[in-house]
């Protein structure tokens, strides 16, 4: 059908294209000046489901990253703490090999033996007490005030009945199949607390277990021999056993400590390929934002002119 | 023929041209009046005389002009065809709007909304994990679900509220349906007795005209026209406006977004009846009215029910989704105090599950951040639960869900309301290219009917000459 032009049909129509251009010119302004491209889930239905998705991405990505330098403090706790005890353990060691020679020596030279030695039980044990922000990194998940319990000897009774000494006992606190975990990705946590039962051993039940002594109570009784004049060089073997063990976990927690750090360089390149992908689908391209307001510009200055064109002659301007 | 026939001729001309150019002033004067249909003085010749005897064989002119009506030069076609376009475009419309009202409440995607509550909610159950001895971090655990717990509160209620103002949005719609049906009978009766009275009625034809058209926009109804120059106003075949005769409508059904979302059908949905017959509902077509209905829909099982409904009944199975999901491991651990712990979220079953929903835990020691076997101050609870937000049937899997289906949805009904909105401007556009006054064509007529106005004076100056000659100059020859 071939319309009919009437100056209202001119009007309508120039109105209608001034206001497409506004409108098509105000969703762009607002494009510009909010900086995304998705301000709501119908400007882009499938952008803003990879939006939700790569931004709970992002927030847990930041929350392993928190995570893992939580552990890195626990890990690095603890391998400072094992380091100490393995020079302690030598150093009793070395009191060890010295106290080879008793029987040159004079009550006062083994007494200064033994108490040197009572002194690095209690060096030890503080390093075993290691906390970290309140909590005793070898205590595991336990609540224990201490990590390692001490339960103290009693000296020999005359009787009647008469009862043997019964050496101190030290029970690590630690709850056992319980270990301290971070996350560091959806699908992998990495344990980050040794624990003390398996670094300075325990003693189970209340009573030593001559073959396998917990490292005070070994310190004990090297003490308590040096102490009686015989030589502690029989306690060497359990000595190199602990320091071996504690070795072990010493490099466990460097494995662990490997680890956090692989998983911290690989967050830290996910953050940024997460950033990439999210400024990609929501943020705005700014020149080629820029050049379309610039065109969209001059397409309503266009519709503006035409308008003040067109609706100024009518006839009546040439009928006298 | 009369010697003075010539006279009455050139009257009725005169006469004629007189009344057509009153017809092109009264154009002149509404060119900018809304709804306003061009009209036009069909001007007739007058045919000549014939004399049915046997010696009458001087061919006689024409007896001159007449106005024999002024006519409408509306296109009922160009009308109907607004008229449907009117009324599928408010239907579309409001749907639409109601969308982008939705949409904006949803608040997604932003570093405000919900999907992102639920994240820190996440994050604070990470943290716990990491330091369940720490009565901060229990803090902002409890004060990270109560965020989201409020939040899905706020949604649910800007969904009530914005049912409720639909609501009563419907009823005025009707009542405005209403008013203008009975306008509408009123000026089809003043316009039949004007045209019996022979009179010309074009004014309150345009006026019903435009009436009718927001029936349309209002109801999706279109008109018949009888041939008494009344119009008949159907809703999906049954008659609005019958002659001189309106039949009122009236809503009944759900009146609140109780009822909507939890009455058993027939009573969760709001229907229009005719007010006569409340049994039978009005079969509409489009409108508004027809947009509102769909909009206030009750929910139905395949998520295809009213957008508001459907949206409470995804917020309840966020809410739902949140409990089931954190209490159901929540409840296997043991708390601060080594206690078998309880739920974490409560949810109220008098209500609806994201107004009922609540933190069940006021103090921190009872949250449970340890299992059972693990020590006081084991996290691996608290780490589990916080890995809960990418589990299958997770509450942020149901919110993402929701929320890209209201995009969808919203997005494909403004595409809906832009296109249809367009088709009603293009009819809008023809019917006014056939209706409305060009002043430079009333301007052409004007002309033509001052010329034909001159021409006809001088015609009877002519004429009256010519009578001179004969009455006062015959036989005055030589004088």
């Amino acid at each position: 059908m071939i319309g009919r032009v009437t100056q209202q049909t001119i009007q309508r129509s120039t109105l209608a294209n001034v206001q497409m251009n506004l409108a098509a010119a105000a969703a762009l302004q607002n494009q510009m000046s909010s900086g995304t491209k998705i301000s709501k889930p119908s400007d882009d239905p499938s952008g803003t489901s990879d939006l939700l998705r790569l931004q709970a991405d992002q927030r847990a990505a930041t929350q392993y990253q928190r995570n893992a330098n939580d552990g890195t403090a626990w890990l690095s706790t603890i391998d400072s703490t094992l380091s100490s005890s393995v020079s302690t353990l030598q150093r009793a060691r070395d009191l060890a090999v010295q106290s080879g020679n008793t029987a040159s020596m004079s009550p006062t030279g083994r007494e200064a033996l033994a108490t040197e030695i009572d002194s690095l039980k209690a060096q030890l044990m503080s390093l075993a007490n290691t906390k970290l922000l309140g909590r005793n990194v070898f205590a595991g998940t336990s609540n224990a005030a201490t990590a390692i319990t001490v339960t103290p000897g009693t000296p020999a009774s005359a009787g009647p009945p008469a009862t043997p000494a019964t050496p101190a006992t030290y029970a690590a606190n630690d709850v056992p199949g319980a270990t301290v975990q971070r996350r560091v990705s959806a699908d992998t946590t990495v344990r980050v607390d040794a624990s003390a039962s398996a670094v300075f051993g325990t003693d189970t039940g209340g009573v030593v277990d001559p073959a396998n002594p917990s490292a005070f109570a070994l310190l004990d009784k090297m003490a308590a021999e040096i102490r009686s004049g015989t030589s502690a060089t029989g306690d060497l073997t359990a000595i190199d056993a602990r320091l071996s063990t504690i070795s072990a976990q010493q490099s466990a927690i460097g494995a662990q400590q490997n680890q956090i750090t692989n998983a911290q360089t690989v967050l830290g390149s996910k953050q940024v390929a997460l950033s990439a992908q999210v400024s990609s689908v929501q943020d705005v391209d700014l020149a080629e934002m820029i050049l379309k307001i610039q065109q969209q510009s001059v397409t309503y200055q266009g519709a503006l002119a035409a308008a003040g064109k067109s609706l100024q002659p009518s006839l009546m301007d040439y009928l006298k | 023929m009369s010697t003075f026939s010539g006279i009455s001729t050139a009257l009725s001309s005169l006469m004629a041209q007189r009344q057509a150019l009153e017809v092109a002033g009264q154009n002149i004067a509404n060119a900018n009046t809304v709804g306003y249909t061009r009209q036009r003085a069909d001007i007739t010749s007058i045919a000549g005389m014939s004399t049915p005897s046997m010696y009458s064989s001087v061919p006689s002119s024409g007896n001159g002009a007449t106005v024999t009506g002024i006519s409408r030069l509306g296109d009922p076609f160009l009308d109907a065809r607004l008229r449907t376009a009117t009324g599928s475009a408010a239907q579309l419309g409001v749907q639409a709007a109601s969308y982008a009202n939705l949409e904006s409440s949803v608040g997604e995607p932003s570093t405000t909304g919900l999907s992102s509550q639920l994240s820190t909610m996440w994050s604070a159950w990470s943290d716990l994990a990491n330091n369940p001895d720490s009565a901060a971090t229990r803090a902002v655990v409890l004060q990270d679900s109560q965020a989201v717990v409020d939040r899905l509160k706020t949604l649910y209620t800007s969904a009530s509220t914005e049912w409720s103002q639909s609501r009563s949005d419907l009823a005025s719609m009707v009542s405005d349906v209403n008013t203008t049906a009975s306008s509408v009978a009123d000026l089809n009766s003043k316009i039949l007795s004007i045209t019996n009275a022979g009179g010309s009625a074009n004014e309150l034809m345009d006026q019903r005209d435009q009436l009718v058209t927001q029936l349309s926009s209002l109801t999706g109804a279109t008109a018949r026209v009888r041939d008494n120059g009344t119009v008949d106003v159907l809703v999906g075949g049954n008659a609005l406006v019958d002659g001189a005769r309106a039949n009122a409508i009236a809503v009944t059904g759900a009146a609140t977004f109780t009822n909507a979302t939890t009455s058993a059908p027939p009573a969760n949905s709001v229907q229009v009846v005719w007010a006569s017959n409340p049994a039978v509902q009005v079969p509409l077509s489009g409108g508004k009215v027809a947009g509102t209905l769909a909009v206030l829909a009750p929910p139905d099982a395949s998520g295809t029910g009213g957008m508001l409904t459907e949206a409470a009944a995804s917020y309840n199975a966020v809410a739902t989704a949140l409990a089931t999901t954190v209490n159901a491991l929540h409840a296997t651990g043991q708390d601060q105090n080594g206690n078998p712990a309880g739920d974490f979220f409560a949810v109220d079953a008098t209500q609806p599950a994201a107004l009922g929903l609540s933190v069940a835990i006021t103090d921190t020691t009872k949250i449970a951040a340890a299992t059972t076997t693990g020590g006081i101050v084991d996290g691996s609870l608290a780490d589990k639960i916080s890995q809960l937000s990418s589990t299958s049937g997770s509450p942020d899997s149901a919110w993402s869900a929701f929320v890209v289906k209201l995009g969808v949805d919203s997005k494909s009904a403004t595409a809906r309301s832009t296109v249809a909105e367009a088709a009603r401007s293009t009819a809008e556009g023809l019917q006014m290219a056939q209706t409305s006054v060009s002043t430079d064509e009333e301007a052409t007529n004007m002309l033509t009917y001052q010329r034909a106005y001159e021409g006809s004076a001088r015609v009877l100056t002519a004429i009256d000459q010519m009578l001179d000659t004969l009455i006062n100059r015959t036989g005055v020859v030589g004088l």
